[in-house]
Parts: C-alpha cells; sequence; structure tokens
C-alpha cells in the first residue's frame, strides 16, 4: 500500500464529487429530504386525528350527545351528513373511507334502557365503509372502543381488568427519532453501494481503468482509496442529515463513538458488495439494475422505514438476515436506547460480514483485461 | 552489443486465443531500443491485443514476450514504473483538469521530479492546462493521454492507434509530438492503421494482418522489395487518353474521380505514355508521377485494403 497514491486517488475522486454540483447536491439532498417528508408525515402522530362522516338519522340530544363525544375523544374531526341524503349515494359522490350512521329512534331506546332499565333496549350504529381503504379498519377500531367504553358506563359497574403502563425505556421516544438512525444507515449503504458501482463500471467502459492498470498503483491502493472516499461522502452525508434532524425536528438521539463505527462498516460491506457487482456486470447499465435489485429490498425489508413487528412473519426472518438491519438495530441501540450491548452484538455481526464480502470483493476486483 | 542491450522489447511465438477466435498467431519479432516501431494492419488484425500484451495490460496464451530484458507476465511490477502507455481509446477523469491530470499520473508513478510544464509544453497544451477534461477536443485528449504516458520518463512509450478518429490537422499535431519524442531517443511502439502514419515515424513497420506479421521492414525496404513500380496519375481532358494507354500495352484503370491510373516500371515509360498522348492530339490538365506506398503493399501482400475511408471507398 503506497499512502502517496492512494491520497492522490482520493484527491482526484473528492474534486470529481465536489465539481458534479447536480450530482453532489442530490447526494446531500435526498436523504435530508426523506428525513423532512417522513418527519413532517408523522410529526403529529400521537395526535393523528381522522375524518369521520357521521349522518344522524335520530336528530336528538341523545344523538347530539353521541357525536358530541366521539369529537371530544379527539380521534375524530367529525363532518356531518344531511339527514335527507342517501347514504350510499353520499359515499359515490364523495368518496367517504367510513360513513356512520345513526339510526331513527336511537334517543328512544336510549331512555328505554336508562330510565326503564330494559335489557331489550339496543340500537345498531352502522358503518358504511370502503374496504379497500387502510384507514377504515383503523377507524373503526378506534370508534368500536369508544362505544365499549359507553356500554360499560351505561351499565353502572367498574371494569374488572384495567391496565397499568410502565416503559422499559427512560424515555419515550418519537417515530422521527426512530427513522432517522435508519435513513442513516440506508443513505451510508445506498452512497457506497452505487458510489462503488458507479465510479468503477464508468471508469472501466471508458477505459480509465486499463490506463491505471499500467501504472503503479495496485488493487490494494485503489479500493483503499474508493474506501475512504465513501466514508467522507457518508460523514458528509450523515452530518447533514442530523443536523437537519437537530434543526427542524428536535431529535434526542445521542452521538457516540459507536455512529462512526457503524458508518464504517456499512460502507467496507456494500463497497465489498458493490466490487463484486462491478466484477460480474460488464455494463454500467447492468451494474446499477443489480445495485438496486440489492438496495430496494434491503432498504424496506431491514427495518430501516418501520419497526420490523409491523412485518409478516417471514418478513422478519428474512430481515434479520440482511446485513442493513444490524446496522439500523445497532444504530437505534446506540443513538436512541443507550444500549451498548447490542450495539457492540450488532457490530461485530455487521463486521464479520463486512470483513468477508469485502475480502471478496478484492478478489473480484481485477485490472487485467479478460485473460 | 548483446541481444538484451540492443533490443527493447523482444517477442517469440505469441500467441492469443479468445475461445475460439485466435487473434495473435505465433508472432516472433524485436524492437530495437530508441527506434519508433509501427504495428500496422487494419481494425481487428491483433494490433491492440499484441500491444497490450507487451505493455502488461493482458496475459498471453503462449509464447515469451520481453520487455527491456524482463519477462512481462512475471515482472509486471519492475516493469510498469520504465514504460509509458497511451491505451486504445484513451480516457481520463473528466472533472481533472489538464494539470491535474498530469500532476496525478505523476504521483501514482512516485515522480518527484515531473517537468509538468515542460510535459504541457511537450504536448502543446499550454492555453488548456485549467481546462476539464471533459472540456478538451479529441485530439487534445490524444495529446494529454501522450503527456500522461511520458510522466515517468519511461524507456519505452507505447501508442496504440494515437491519432484514430481526430481529423488530418489533429493527426499532424500529434505526429509533431511523436517525432519529438523520436528525436529525444525514446523507443517507441506504434499501432495505427494509418499506412502514412507509419510510413512517416516508423524505422520499423510490421505489416499485420489476421494475426500474422506478412512483412517487416524499413517503409522504404518494404516498398521496394513489395511494390518496384511507379504510378502515373493522368487527369485528361477527353476520354480517348484511357484508350491511348490501353493501346500501348499497359492496364489503365479510373479511380474514384475519373482519373487515369497506369502502373509503369520505369521513368522512361512514363515519357513514352506521354508522347504518345501529344502525338495522339490528345490533352491532360495534370499528371503525377510518385513512388507506391505501404497501401499498395499491403494491399498486395494481402489482396484486401488496409484503411478504407467512410464511404467504403479505399482511400488515398
Amino acid at each position: 500500500m503506497n499512502p502517496r497514491v492512494v491520497g492522490a486517488n482520493l484527491v482526484v475522486s473528492l474534486k470529481s464529487f465536489y465539481r458534479a454540483k447536480p450530482a453532489m447536491f442530490f447526494t446531500m439532498a435526498f436523504p435530508i429530504i426523506l428525513i423532512l417528508v417522513f418527519g413532517a408525515l408523522f410529526m403529529n402522530q400521537d395526535n393523528m386525528n381522522f375524518d369521520l362522516c357521521v349522518q344522524d338519522l335520530d336528530h336528538t340530544d341523545a344523538s347530539a350527545q353521541l357525536v358530541k363525544t366521539l369529537e371530544l375523544d379527539g380521534k375524530f374531526k367529525v363532518i356531518k351528513i344531511d339527514p335527507a341524503i342517501n347514504a350510499a349515494q353520499y359515499t359515490k359522490d364523495n368518496k367517504p373511507n367510513l360513513v356512520l350512521t345513526i339510526p331513527k329512534g336511537y334517543e328512544e331506546s336510549f331512555l328505554q334502557r336508562m330510565t326503564l332499565n330494559d335489557p331489550g333496549a339496543s340500537v345498531t350504529l352502522a358503518y358504511l365503509y370502503d374496504p379497500s381503504s387502510s384507514l377504515v379498519s383503523m377507524k373503526m377500531q378506534i370508534l368500536n372502543s369508544v362505544f365499549d367504553r359507553i356500554n360499560q358506563k351505561m351499565s353502572g359497574k367498574p371494569p374488572f381488568i384495567r391496565s397499568a403502563e410502565t416503559s422499559i425505556l427512560a424515555k419515550k421516544y418519537r417515530f422521527i427519532e426512530f427513522f432517522v438512525p435508519g435513513i442513516i444507515a440506508m443513505s451510508v449503504m445506498v452512497l457506497s453501494l452505487f458510489g462503488t458501482v458507479n465510479l468503477n463500471t464508468e471508469l472501466r467502459q471508458k477505459g480509465v481503468i486499463r490506463k491505471l492498470s499500467t501504472t503503479p498503483i495496485t488493487r490494494t491502493d485503489w479500493i483503499l482509496s474508493n474506501i475512504l472516499y465513501q466514508f467522507i461522502i457518508a460523514v458528509l452525508s450523515t452530518t447533514a442529515m442530523l443536523l437537519v434532524s437537530y434543526a427542524v425536528f428536535s431529535v434526542s438521539l445521542q452521538i457516540n463513538a459507536w455512529l462512526p463505527v457503524f458508518i464504517v462498516l456499512d460502507v467496507f460491506a456494500f463497497v465489498g458488495i458493490g466490487m463484486i457487482l462491478t466484477r460480474f456486470t460488464k455494463e454500467a447499465e447492468s451494474a446499477a439494475a443489480a445495485a438496486n435489485a440489492i438496495s430496494f429490498p434491503m432498504m424496506f425489508l431491514s427495518g430501516g422505514f418501520f419497526p420490523l413487528e409491523m412485518m409478516p412473519g417471514f418478513m422478519q426472518t428474512v430481515a434479520r438476515i440482511l446485513p442493513l438491519y444490524y446496522v439500523n438495530e445497532g444504530l437505534r441501540a446506540s443513538m436512541l436506547f443507550d444500549d451498548h450491548m447490542t450495539a457492540l452484538r450488532y457490530s461485530a455481526i455487521i463486521g464479520v460480514f463486512a470483513a468477508v464480502v469485502f475480502i471478496l470483493g478484492i478478489i473480484a476486483t481485477k485490472w487485467e483485461e479478460d485473460q | 552489443m548483446t541481444k538484451e542491450a540492443e533490443h527493447a522489447i523482444e517477442v517469440e511465438k505469441l500467441t492469443k486465443r479468445y475461445g475460439d477466435l485466435l487473434a495473435v498467431d505465433d508472432l516472433s519479432f524485436n524492437v530495437r531500443k530508441g527506434e519508433v516501431f509501427a504495428m500496422l494492419g487494419p481494425n481487428g488484425a491483433g494490433k491492440t491485443t499484441t500491444v497490450e500484451i507487451i505493455d502488461t495490460i493482458r496475459t498471453p496464451t503462449s509464447g515469451k514476450v520481453s520487455l527491456l530484458g524482463m519477462d512481462v507476465t512475471k515482472k509486471k511490477h519492475d516493469i510498469v514504473p520504465r514504460i509509458g502507455v497511451l491505451p486504445q481509446g484513451f480516457s481520463s477523469f473528466d472533472r481533472i483538469t489538464v494539470r491535474e491530470t498530469i500532476q496525478y499520473y505523476s504521483r501514482l508513478f512516485c515522480c518527484k521530479n515531473t517537468d509538468v510544464d515542460g510535459l504541457i509544453e511537450l504536448v502543446d497544451l499550454k492555453d488548456k492546462t485549467q481546462e476539464q477534461y471533459k472540456n478538451l477536443s479529441g485530439g487534445l485528449k490524444q495529446r494529454l493521454g501522450i503527456a500522461i504516458a511520458l510522466v515517468n520518463d519511461p524507456e519505452v512509450v507505447f501508442l496504440d492507434e494515437p491519432t484514430t478518429g481526430l481529423d488530418p490537422r489533429a493527426r499532424r499535431e500529434v505526429w509533431k509530438v511523436l517525432l519529438d519524442l523520436k528525436k529525444k531517443g525514446k523507443t517507441v511502439f506504434l499501432t495505427t492503421h494509418y499506412m502514412e502514419e507509419a510510413e512517416f515515424l516508423a524505422d520499423t513497420v510490421a505489416i499485420i494482418s489476421k494475426g500474422k506479421i506478412i512483412a517487416m521492414g524499413s517503409p522504404e525496404v518494404l516498398i521496394e522489395s513489395n511494390a518496384n513500380y511507379l504510378v502515373l496519375t493522368l487527369k485528361p481532358v477527353d476520354e480517348k487518353v484511357f484508350e491511348i494507354v490501353g493501346k500501348m500495352g499497359f492496364v489503365p484503370v479510373h479511380d474514384n474521380h475519373r482519373d487515369i491510373k497506369v502502373r509503369v516500371e520505369h521513368m522512361d515509360d512514363v515519357a513514352k505514355i506521354l508522347n504518345t498522348i501529344k502525338d495522339a492530339g490528345a490533352s491532360l490538365i495534370s499528371l503525377d508521377v510518385r513512388k507506391p506506398n505501404l497501401e499498395e503493399v499491403f494491399l498486395k501482400l494481402t489482396g484486401e485494403a488496409l484503411h478504407k475511408d467512410p464511404t467504403g471507398e479505399v482511400a488515398e
């Protein structure tokens, strides 16, 4: 290894990056845009409320009180539908995903139950819904829990089963705080994988690698300078992401020594995969397609955007064999939960993976033309 | 002088196969130190494969290649610092300037005393030092490629088709640089499919066709031994000149411009033809007598044209 050669190569890579202004902008901007979009989307997740269309056919004090109760619950913004309108026609015209209808006779049944204590007096509220909407089941769950509470209160007896909540974490974390470590892991993966694949296939196609093979630069010098370059870009990108996260969303994430450790391992692992891909794909286009085929499933399956437990069981198993999962969880363990043992365990796993693919990448990289 | 001291390159029974394709077929030749050696042949003849084996980019299937006394398959590490290479279709980093590119390659060779300005001057890129590679024209890129090939002050310089794709003016500019190298006493291994390039620059020309060397020697000797005649070109006023020359026992042919070309053995034949035309009352606009060139040597040896222009016609 020749430091002078590595340095010369690194300088050329950095100058090329700095001078390709649009590429530089999008490299830095893409993860920041993701953070801003997702952060804004989930900023008020705890106070999220839904539109709820209610048609009150009873139009009495009791039915008005029920509608008010739904509004006061805080989860719904009630949109009242004129009782004269046909609900089915309304859904066709206005496309709400759920219409709740309070039937005529609601107050009468209510009074019968409350004053005469008639157990046979009951009322059925109708849900007219669009089953293709993913929000409907969530809205129904909330409505059912509100109605259960009302039913329970009307029974006049205190609930038998109660629940007590104690968080195992010192503090409750927000979605954005869960999200940022995942985006850091994903961005570093994308930068390293695509950076390596694009740079190497482009230079090989243009014949620059052939020229370099007639100079004293070695494979090790070349790969090492690539790693350093990708690491510098990853650090710049991570810094930008963290600054935006702190400034815009006031995230509470710990920055400690694990952050550079996981960035380095992320870079090594995906530069290694990039080098292997470069060896087996001749053109830049097919190399980029192969990189996409690897990075896209990894992005969505490794728990970068959403917690793993939201996925079906077999996908959780798949996620646990993906290297990015260990970077995600390792970063979260260190930045979010202050859990150094988990960070250590996951860094060891991704470290072994990075070492193996990196060595394979070095073996796969060759200077000479086809033999 | 020993063979090793005299020869920069020694190639013995070199063969290269790509699957079923025999790209280089049992080549043997030597290149003397300080000479400009040109490998001349059409596209696909095996020039690039040969030069890339010698300059360590590729490995041979069989045979022995020695460069500066070292086996190219075993001593790449020792050979590379002593050679300079302009590969075919040379390219460099798009956003790096001319000066930075030369400095970069100089650092790769760990040269502390590279005369960057001298190289820039040699290839006449003084006005372009701050220009990024992607903004250079084809000719300027090739000149930069030559400068890069010289950053380590190499003993042997390999230039693989340095002027392909360049316009005639840019080609002449590159030739000027190569002549300067020749003056400096560098050993230059050049591949080209331009016969005039080989004829103008080379001390020794090896004509290669289908992976085999079919003739080798100085351009003069090659022409003398393979095409010992003169070519008379006549631009006639009227068509009967063609008939007159034919009746004299010569074999006139029309070229692309409807000029008449006649192959003659001696200058006496030229005088005889001109007198006969004059006596017949015919007249000429112009005439030209010249010796044959390497194109004609190649045509004679292989029965094929060496170089075709974009219209598919044999170039003059």
